[in-house]
């Protein structure tokens, strides 16, 4: 590089530092700022209720964990280690929740095992209860709600570390004498010990910032995301504060733990050896049970899914006391396009998912330009700050956001945002920039740079190089980063129930104002269609 | 008779078309035994069958005349070192050479640590307990996986490609050392090659397999000097193939193919007379001696290994073969 292009890195890397430390870091200083005072920690620290809500959260999350763990470890094993007949299709259709918006998940349980819902119903009925058998309310119903969308990443994971496992290592354990047990304790799980500590990181992160579940299914039982949004709401603004910067230290916390108990990944280290082979389940019971296991915990865990399927085709007020829907038409997706009020927010989260997603990519692509091709000084600066949106709960977000931007303050770079259509744009792309930056960043590391040089060599101006070189290259990363932000974006409730205003509701809000007014089937038929949208804005972006 | 391995119609079969076997061998008490055919010729499985990792179809294994067909790997006593040597990762060199030795109740802390720094010293890595084994060089990893291997006192060890994994530079003194050390323990050892050389210098016999079958079992003499198929002429050694005229000149009958190694061939004097006519078309030097490509007037290409100066490129010659090996066609082929 010459010294003038180097200087130029170095100014736009500085630029964009300070662009990353304005949207990302400083509204929650501000936030800190201002909790910082002796009344208002103290308001905290007086009340039992805030206490509550911090154990709470840290229960419920370690308690998901474990759960989570429970389902989607063996689940794993099964997938990956036998082979049985529709292994294949049900391995990826169980992975689903994974890519579906958490809130429509929360609302798919809800039609299914809720109070109403049709688990109860056929309960009810088969045995002629006056009411509903139970009610789908408190801690237990929000751990069920984690550990049916967060085993995804224990299966996910653990999937992946049993498919690089070098099976050699395995026939080393058993030629030496080691049974089934000890090989799994001595060998198999200390080999997986990075997916296991990988999956645990992102459940607990998750579960502590889930906001859906606690809202739907709390009841009186209070988390503190709940907590911050129903403070917020009180007006409460203070004590809001502090319960974020709380939430915001647990979370930090939670992170640093976790990562030392991830460890490295000493596969890597050592090298090749040999690919795992399925075993194929000869004997017909065992293989029977195998195909039934992977068939009944699929139909399980994708029921609530079809159930979201079929409320969405039942018309307003046609189904009220029998167990199966009556009348099933396509009503409610002609009213979510034919009623103005319920297009709205479908053409609200759509340009607002994209905008965000698209300054997102931007900022991604050139934050990785400068670290990994600039090697600017600032780089673990920006690798940094790309990073730690993922690391806070979005309500912390949320909250830092509405504190920063709803004053006039030019000269401390702040303006009222807060009532526009920027600030949840704004919040979408604060939060999608994890998503993007490591996907942007993953793909500018396999990049050769050599082939920058040949282009170089050629004739090739630096922005040719890289408009007609680089690029092409980094489609695959580009794709799939801009897809998982878009599709976090279009579903996203926990930023965007702090932040909109009516006339900027986007689809999460709309469903549950939907709910609120018993429009169960325009509530389904949204989630149906953020549901579909996910999968298939992701499909393309998965796609080489 | 010393039969201490015995192999009796081996047979395990992957599909319609890809079986390995029946195979029927006997191996010496401390013999070593290497297993040499091309990729797909089905040693590696019949290792692997050996070792208990595959279950035969067919066919029993027996050691000191106890069957041991039906048993898991660690129940025959068989030591086996893996191609990238499955060292675990997480464990340090100690450890891992401790594995075989913690889990059978074998005596406490004390005898477990006395008997791996023994092993360890065996393969000369004394002292390296409480190193990672990622830390290690290649040629050090094989030896840990060779102590972990040992330590459990197998009675047969098995070894995949021992030397595959090692840099050029290295094999041949590993090679060497490897040998020395067998034979110091008098362990009965089968091992896979699908290198020529490395079986010659490491093996005591050697089986050759060929698209799952044994196609000849000796010593590298036998193998080289009375090859029993076309196969085993052709994959042991270089060989010159040739059929029709060129064959029958060399004193094949009809319907015969000839197989004639480079250095069993030489340039008649004067130039005319009974041999192959042709005409030098390259010339190599190799130092001590030189190869020559030889084409014949009916188009066979032919190689000569010869004193370095018995001829120019371009000169026409006469060859005359000292020895050939003669097979009827399609046999063994």
């Amino acid at each position: 590089m010459t010294p003038v292009a180097r200087r130029r890195a170095t100014l736009a890397s500085v630029g964009l530092t300070l662009v990353l430390v304005w949207i990302v870091v400083y509204p929650i200083v501000l936030v800190a700022g201002q909790a910082a005072s002796r009344a208002a920690l103290a308001d905290f620290a007086g009340r039992a209720a805030e206490w509550r809500a911090l154990w709470a959260s840290l229960w419920i999350s370690l308690a998901s964990v474990g759960l989570a763990a429970a389902v989607g470890v063996p689940l794993a094993f099964l997938f990956e280690w036998f082979e049985f007949p529709g292994r294949k299709t049900l391995g990826s259709l169980i992975a689903l929740p994974a890519v579906l918006p958490p809130f429509v998940g929360v609302i798919a349980f809800l039609f299914l095992y809720g109070e109403s819902g049709f688990a109860a119903r056929a309960v009810q009925w088969t045995f002629g209860l006056a009411e509903s058998p139970w009610r789908l309310q408190g801690p237990g119903a929000i751990l069920l709600v984690h550990a049916y969308s967060m085993y995804v990443y224990f299966y996910l994971l653990t999937r992946a570390g049993l498919a690089k496992l070098d099976w050699s290592m395995l026939e080393a354990a058993q030629a030496l004498g080691a049974g089934r047990w000890r090989t799994l304790v001595r060998v198999t799980g200390p080999l997986l010990r990075p997916s296991l500590g990988g999956a645990a990181l992102l459940t607990f992160m998750t579960a502590l910032g889930s906001f859906s579940a606690p809202y739907v299914f709390g009841g009186g039982f209070r988390v503190m995301t709940t907590q911050i949004v129903s403070s917020k709401l009180n007006g409460e603004m203070r004590l809001a504060m502090v319960e974020t910067i709380a939430l915001a230290l647990v979370a930090l916390a939670g992170l640093a733990v976790l990562r030392r108990v991830e460890g490295t990944d000493l596969l890597v280290a050592l090298g090749k050896g040999t690919a795992p082979r399925r075993r194929v389940l000869r004997g017909s019971t065992s293989r029977a049970s195998a195909t039934i296991a992977g068939w009944a915990l699929a139909v399980v865990l994708l029921l609530p899914h079809l159930t979201l399927l079929l409320v969405s085709l039942v018309p307003y007020g046609t189904w009220t006391t029998e167990t199966l829907p009556p009348v099933l038409s396509l009503a409610n997706y002609a009213r979510l396009v034919a009623e103005p009020e319920r297009l709205w927010p479908l053409l609200n989260s759509t340009w607002m998912a994209a905008a965000s997603t698209g300054v997102a990519v931007a900022l991604a692509v050139a934050a990785a330009w400068l670290a990994v091709r600039g090697r600017v000084r600032l780089r673990p600066a920006i690798e940094a700050l790309l990073a730690l949106p993922w690391a806070l709960p979005g309500t912390v977000f949320a909250i830092a956001l509405a504190t920063a931007f709803s004053v006039h303050a030019p000269l401390a770079l702040r303006w009222v945002l807060v009532g526009t259509v920027v600030i949840l744009p704004l919040a979408y792309l604060v939060r999608g920039l994890p998503l993007t930056g490591r996907a942007i960043l993953a793909g500018f590391r396999q990049l050769d740079p050599a082939l920058d040089e040949a282009a170089a060599s050629l004739g090739a101006g630096p922005w040719e190089t890289f408009r007609r070189v680089t690029l092409p290259q980094l489609k695959p990363a580009l794709a799939a980063g801009a897809s998982l932000a878009f599709v976090a974006a279009l579903g996203d409730f926990v930023t965007s129930i702090v932040l909109y205003t009516y006339s900027t509701r986007p689809i999460a809000i709309e469903i549950l104002s939907s709910l609120r007014l018993n429009e169960l089937g325009v509530a389904a038929a949204f989630g149906v269609v953020l549901m579909v949208a996910s999968a298939a804005v992701l499909g393309i972006g998965a796609r080489r | 008779m010393n039969q201490f391995l015995e192999v009796q119609g081996l047979t395990k079969r992957w599909s319609a078309d890809v079986a390995v076997g029946p195979v029927s061998l006997q191996i010496n008490r401390g013999e070593i035994l290497a297993l040499l055919g091309p990729s797909g010729s089905g040693k590696t499985t019949l290792l692997r069958l050996l070792a208990g990792f595959e279950i035969p179809d067919a066919g029993s294994v027996a050691v000191e005349a106890e069957v041991v067909t039906g048993l898991p790997p660690a129940r025959r006593r068989f030591g086996m070192v893996f191609q990238h040597y499955a060292l675990f990762p997480h464990l340090d060199v100690g450890e891992n050479v401790a594995f075989g030795l913690e889990g059978r109740g074998r005596g406490d802390k004390g005898t477990v640590a006395r008997k791996v720094a023994q092993v360890l010293s065996l393969v000369d890595l004394a002292g390296f307990e409480r190193r990672k084994v990622q830390e290690l060089s290649g040629g050090q990893q094989q030896r840990v996986a060779l102590a972990r291997a040992l330590a459990p006192e197998p009675r047969v060890l098995l070894l995949d490609e021992p030397l595959s994994n090692l840099d050029p530079s290295l094999r041949e003194r590993t090679r060497r050392e490897l040998r020395a050390l067998i034979q110091r323990l008098g362990i009965t050892t089968v091992f896979v090659t699908h290198e020529q050389e490395e079986a010659f210098a490491l093996a005591d016999r050697i089986a050759v397999l060929s698209r799952g079958h044994l196609d000849q079992l000796g010593t590298a003499e036998d193998l080289y000097e009375r090859p029993a198929t076309l196969f085993t002429a052709t994959f042991v050694g270089r060989a010159n193939v040739l059929r029709g005229a060129a064959a029958r000149t060399l004193g094949a009958s009809n319907g015969e193919t000839v197989v004639v190694r480079p250095e069993r061939l030489r340039f008649a004097t004067g130039g005319s007379g009974n041999g192959l006519g042709g005409t030098v078309v390259e010339r190599r030097y190799v130092g001590a001696a030189a190869f020559f490509l030889v084409e014949t007037e009916q188009g066979d290409r032919i190689e000569v290994q010869a004193a370095p100066g018995e001829a120019r490129a371009g000169e026409r010659v006469l060859l005359v073969a000292d020895a050939v090996h003669r097979f009827r066609e399609g046999m063994g082929a």
